[in-house]
Order: C-alpha cells, then sequence, then structure tokens
C-alpha cells in the first residue's frame, strides 16, 4: 500500500469549530489513477492537502510507503514535497513573474540541480507537452489549459510517485479538460505514477480508474471503474 | 549564488521606485557616517597639527607665583629655575627616567642682514645640541648647534631654509650659505646649518649656543623653563607621581612650599597627547553612534518594505514551498534582498561620502585661520581609510541581515496551505 490514511480526524478551529474530516479510512495502491468526489464543501481539498502534506492532521494515522507522516518539522515535509509529490491546481499556481521554463525549472532549483541541466530538462518536459514553443512565455500571455500543462510539466519534472490534483480541469473548458485528463491518464499508464485527482464533475471522474465518495467527512463508497463507464454522461466526453 | 541573484534582481526590479525611496535613506545614513568621521578625523588632525613636531615624552618646567607662605617667605613671590635645577634632573630619583635636558632663552626684535639683504624681527634662541631631536628639527644643509658650539661659546647660528633662499636669491644651493657670516643687532654670526621652516612665525627663530648668548647677553644662572625627555613613565599615574616628586624637590630648592601647585609649572606632551587620544577615541565613538543612529532609520525602512514584500508574495511563497522549498530557502531570498539593497545604497553612501570628505579637504581642510600671530588650518586631512571603509561594509552587511532577518523569519513561516487557498 502505498497511501494508507487510518481513522483521520481534521477540525479548522475558528470562531466555529469546522470538524471537516471525521475518520477517513482509506488505502490506495502504488500506480493507481483514482478520483476523489463528493459535494462543495465535504472536504475534498482538506484530504487533497492533508495527503499532500501541506497541512497537517489532528488525530489518525497517515502512512507514505510506510512512512508515517505526522507533525513533520517544515524542513523534512518540504523534502518530501519536493522529492515524492507533485501538485496540480486548478488555479494552475504557476509563478506569475517567470516564464514557463523557469517555473519548470523551479523544483529542480530546490533539489539542488545546475542551472543548464535543470533548464534542459525542462525544455523537454514542455516539449513532451506540446509547449516548446511557449517556454519563454509569461502565465498570463498563455491560455488556461497551457498554463495547466505547464503545471503539470512543473509536477512531473522531479519524477514524483505521487501526483496530487485539485480540479485540475476547474478552469478549463470541456475540450481542454478532456485533453488535461488524456494526459494525466497516460502518464499513470506510461510512467505508473500514482495520480489522485478531487473532482466533483462525474466527467471527469470517470477518465479514473477508482471514484472515492467523500460524505460527511467520511469515505463513502468507492466504485471500481476500470471500464470507464461511470459516467450518466457518456463514456468519451467530459461533461461541465 | 548566481540563481540567487536573479531572484533578488527580478524582486527589486518589479518594485524599483519603493527599492530606490528606501535605498536613500540607507545611503543618506552611510554618506552621514563617513562625512562625520571625516570632519571628526579633520578636527583631530587640527589639534594634533601643532605637536607633530616634537618628540611625544617632553616636559616643560618653568617657575611660578608662589600661593603659600613657607619658610618664613610670604606668598605671592616669584620663582624662577636655574642652572642647578637642570643639574637636579641628571641625579636620582630622577635620572633614572631623564635623557636630555635643555633649555632655551629667546630674546626678540633683531635685524639679521647679510649682504644687502634682511630680516627685521628675528629672535636669537640660545640652546642646546638636545633641542634639535626633542624638537624634530631638520637640517637640509649644514648641521645643528654641538657641544663644542656650546664649550667654545661659537658664534654661530642655524637658520631657516626661507631666510636662506632669501639670502641667495631664491637659491636653493644653501651650501653656498654656509660658514658665510650673517648679522644680527651689532653681532656677527657664522651660519653652520640650515633647517627647514614651516612658514609658521616659528620660521624666524634663529638657532644658537645657549653658551653664546649668556655671554652676549650678560644672563644670570637663572633660565627661562627647562624642557627634557623622559622615558620609563607609561600611565598617567606615574606621570603624576613623577611631576608631584619633582615640583616637590624644585620648590623646596626655591624656599616653596613642595605642594604649592603654582610656585613651579610642568607641561607634559605625553599626558597631554594621551589624553588628546583619549579625546579622539571618544569623538570616534560619539560620531559612530550618531552616524550609526542616521543610518537606522534607513535600516528600518529597509525592514519595512521587506515586511510589505513578503506579505504580497505570500501565494508565491506558498507554491514555492509545495513544490519544494524549505523555510530556509525562503529566508535566504528574503535576507538576499536585504542585503543587496542594504550594500548597493550603502555603497552608493559611501562614496558620496569620501566625494563630499575630499571636497572638504579641497575648501575648508586648505582654509586657515589667523589666531596670535599662527596660521592655524581648521581642518586637516579631513577623510577616512580603508579602515573605515572596511568597518561600514560590514555595518552594512550586519544592518542589512538584520533589516532581513524578520521579514524573511514570517516568509519562512507562511504556511502553503493557507498561502494557496484561493480567496
Ligand atoms: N482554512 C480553513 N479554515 C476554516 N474552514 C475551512 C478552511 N478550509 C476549508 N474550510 C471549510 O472546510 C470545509 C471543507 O472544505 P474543503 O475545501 O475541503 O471543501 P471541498 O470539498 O474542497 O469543496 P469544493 O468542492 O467547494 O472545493 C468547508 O466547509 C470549508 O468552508
Ligand atoms: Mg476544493
Amino acid at each position: 500500500m502505498q497511501i494508507e490514511l487510518h481513522n483521520v480526524h481534521k477540525t479548522y478551529e475558528g470562531a466555529q469549530p469546522l470538524h471537516v474530516l471525521k475518520g477517513v479510512n482509506l488505502s490506495i495502491e502504488k500506480g493507481e489513477f483514482v478520483s476523489i468526489m463528493g459535494a462543495s464543501g465535504s472536504g475534498k481539498s482538506t484530504l487533497l492537502n492533508i495527503l499532500g502534506i501541506l497541512d497537517n492532521y489532528d488525530e489518525g494515522e497517515y502512512f507514505v510507503d510506510g512512512q508515517l507522516i505526522k507533525n513533520l518539522s517544515e524542513r523534512s515535509a518540504a523534502r518530501y514535497r519536493n522529492k515524492m509529490l507533485g501538485f496540480v491546481f486548478q488555479s494552475f499556481n504557476l509563478i506569475s513573474f517567470k516564464t514557463a521554463v523557469e517555473n519548470v525549472e523551479l523544483p529542480l532549483f530546490y533539489q539542488g540541480v545546475g542551472r543548464k541541466r535543470r533548464h534542459d530538462m525542462a525544455m523537454e518536459y514542455l516539449e513532451r507537452l506540446g509547449l516548446k514553443e511557449w517556454a519563454g512565455h509569461y502565465p498570463n500571455e498563455m491560455s488556461g489549459g497551457q498554463k495547466q500543462r505547464v503545471a503539470i510539466a512543473r509536477a512531473l519534472i522531479t519524477h514524483p510517485q505521487i501526483i496530487l490534483a485539485d480540479e485540475p480541469t476547474g478552469a478549463l473548458d470541456s475540450k481542454t479538460s478532456v485533453e488535461v485528463m488524456e494526459l494525466l491518464g497516460q502518464l499513470n499508464r506510461e510512467e505508473k505514477v500514482t495520480i489522485i485527482v478531487v473532482t466533483h464533475e462525474s466527467g471527469v471522474a470517470n477518465c479514473t480508474n477508482r471514484i472515492i465518495h467523500i460524505k460527511d467527512g467520511v469515505i463513502g463508497n468507492i466504485e471500481e471503474n476500470s471500464r470507464h463507464n461511470a459516467s450518466a454522461f457518456g463514456t468519451t466526453t467530459v461533461m461541465k | 549564488m548566481h540563481d540567487l541573484f536573479t531572484e533578488v534582481w527580478e524582486s527589486v526590479r518589479r518594485n524599483r521606485l519603493r527599492t530606490i525611496l528606501t535605498g536613500f535613506a540607507v545611503a543618506w545614513g552611510i554618506f552621514m557616517i563617513i562625512v562625520l568621521l571625516g570632519a571628526g578625523n579633520g578636527l583631530m588632525g587640527a589639534f594634533n597639527q601643532g605637536g607633530r613636531d616634537f618628540a611625544s615624552n617632553t616636559m616643560m618646567m618653568g617657575g611660578g607665583w608662589t600661593t603659600k607662605p613657607y619658610d618664613g617667605l610670604k606668598e605671592g613671590r616669584r620663582v624662577r629655575l636655574d642652572m642647578s635645577d637642570m643639574e637636579r634632573l641628571d641625579k636620582e630619583p630622577f635620572a633614572q627616567y631623564v635623557d636630555d635636558v635643555t633649555t632655551t632663552h629667546t630674546q626678540g626684535g633683531f635685524t639679521m642682514t647679510y649682504g644687502r639683504r634682511y630680516y627685521t624681527n628675528v629672535s636669537l634662541c640660545g640652546t642646546f645640541p638636545s633641542y634639535s631631536d626633542m624638537n624634530k628639527i631638520q637640517i637640509v644643509a649644514g648641521r645643528f648647534i654641538n657641544e663644542k658650539d656650546i664649550n667654545e661659546r661659537r658664534k654661530v647660528i642655524v637658520l631657516s631654509n626661507l631666510m636662506a633662499q632669501n639670502f641667495l636669491n631664491g637659491g636653493n644651493n644653501f651650501r653656498d650659505l654656509l660658514g658665510k657670516r650673517v648679522k644680527v643687532g651689532n653681532f656677527s654670526f657664522q651660519v653652520i646649518g640650515i633647517r627647514k621652516g614651516d612658514e609658521s612665525s616659528d620660521d624666524r627663530d634663529l638657532y644658537v649656543p645657549y653658551s653664546t648668548i649668556k655671554t652676549i647677553f650678560a644672563l644670570d644662572n637663572r633660565i627661562d623653563q627647562m624642557t627634557f625627555t623622559f622615558h620609563g613613565l607609561n600611565t598617567e599615574e606615574e606621570n603624576e607621581a613623577f611631576e608631584k616628586e619633582l615640583k616637590a624637590s624644585v620648590n623646596t630648592a626655591h624656599r616653596a612650599a613642595p605642594d604649592d601647585e603654582s610656585a613651579t609649572w610642568i607641561w607634559n606632551r605625553f599626558t597631554q597627547n594621551l589624553q588628546m587620544e583619549k579625546g579622539s577615541r571618544i569623538l570616534h565613538t560619539a560620531l559612530w553612534i550618531i552616524g550609526l543612529f542616521t543610518l537606522l532609520g534607513g535600516i528600518v525602512g529597509v525592514s519595512n518594505i521587506m515586511l510589505i514584500t513578503v506579505k504580497e508574495r505570500t501565494h508565491e511563497f506558498g507554491i514555492r514551498k509545495a513544490i519544494g522549498a524549505s523555510p530556509w530557502n525562503i529566508m535566504k531570498l528574503i535576507v538576499a534582498e536585504s542585503v543587496t539593497i542594504t550594500a548597493f545604497f550603502g555603497y552608493i553612501g559611501m562614496a558620496l561620502g569620501m566625494l563630499a570628505c575630499t571636497l572638504m579637504d579641497k575648501t575648508l581642510g586648505q582654509s586657515e585661520m589667523e589666531v596670535f600671530d599662527q596660521s592655524i588650518r581648521l581642518l586637516v586631512n579631513p577623510t577616512v581609510g580603508m579602515d573605515v571603509a572596511l568597518e561600514a561594509t560590514l555595518v552594512l552587511i550586519i544592518a542589512g541581515t538584520l533589516a532581513g532577518l524578520a521579514p524573511a523569519r514570517k516568509a519562512a513561516r507562511v504556511r502553503p496551505i493557507e498561502a494557496l487557498r484561493d480567496e
């Protein structure tokens, strides 16, 4: 089991404490392509952030490759994020004053990779994603789909074992959404990367092999979807 | 390193105006430090300019007026030193400290003639051979007075090169004048040495053997003052003890109370220099403190814009952390930016400060003031040395780091999850 959660709880403290995750138990194997679905506010992003060590949880246990991830120092959390994890966000989260290629290079910079090698690798990834001509452009000169592909290139460049995507198609039209999901599926098949996609679009979820439903802070039913026929909207389109 | 500076440069470029405005405060701070220290150095240089020509371990002693009745005599009596007091210094307990003892007797208002040329209002200074060392007299031709001159009461004279030049029609071959006779008042002297003058009123002092003058003017054993060099008195306390003992001894010999402060006076160049050095150190420190406080304003400014920068870049730092930047990576970014801004503008300030010092040297530093017939320069060499530049560099780097530290820690503490949340 690559990812295992036992009885994970998360409460957002505040004027009105909000108990969002109420004992999540979940196992995801290496090389899986899963989606997490649920209503808005059901705690999908919260869960994904915990998986990505971007946030802490209050109770329970979270293991990655058998390693307990709990109360890590910022330094070791940074190392995990850098070496193991890749993130793709709904709002792309590219650095606006850096060009596409500079954005893609950045994770390698934090690994201490030299300038030239870093650049060459970033160019290679951009080329793979069909963005070679856009390497020197700034994010605000690119379309949503292009930006998301840059973000994917950035997530891939460190060869992470797990890619976490929070509504990666949320800001894209249906055609680009399909492209992005196909790209993720291809990565999953060819590079055996574990991919976890959070979405509330059933069409997007249908592209994945397993659909995990989250409801009232716990995991609801889990659909096997290896034949990609879960969607009521058909098997080949991603409906918005 | 290169990457770090690329990042810093990008960030600075995005906030050009704000960076320049803050940088100005830093430049101003360093400018003030440099100019203050330069002016301070110039001032101390001016204070010291009188002292630079003398051996620093000399004392001068002379007689005064008694203020206490003693040995059956009333107060208010004049005390005059004599040759026996000079001999006293050659005996213990003083001899162990005292090296050379001299006295001078100056008689002014003479006219000196050489051929058809003449100088009015010159003074004859009767003195001893060691006077030359004590007062750092530089001989450019011939020699100074020696023992033989004293013993034989020779009528020989040492004059300044400026007078010699005048006598030689502006020529510089001073040797031509050696052995020639000049007339001072009614007395004829043979020139044995030419000394370097400094265009001050001292130039009109003509040195002749003490014994000669004593004969010419029929002086008795009394002397105006005595000057001596000493060694082995290294602290103010030791000097004070020595002075007290010497005064007591001389006072008693002249039937004055041993503790009568006014019966005799001692002027100690060594302790005077010690005090001057102390004063100079205090001035130096005070100027540094004033300068540092001025700089503080700049530092606070830098710290402030770094805080704003951190706030603006919170989202970006969140992204960086999500893709693997450690807190230290983020801190480095901010501290480097802070140090870069501080150092860059600091150096501009330093360069301008040094320029201002040079201007000060060219203007105020060259102007002279006439005080009691002596021309005194207001500032002597009002510039700062390499040491201050290095110290200032160190101050800048430390200041830049301090300015960046709080904002950097704030940046390093940015929780990626909070930074990434879409508003
Ligand atoms: N930092 C926070 N502080 C307080 N409450 C929070 C915080 N983040 C999320 N919440 C709350 O926790 C609940 C779950 O949020 P979460 O973002 O996980 O939902 P989600 O399933 O991703 O929803 P959506 O589909 O709209 O993105 C929401 O009610 C949200 O208001
Ligand atoms: Mg969400």
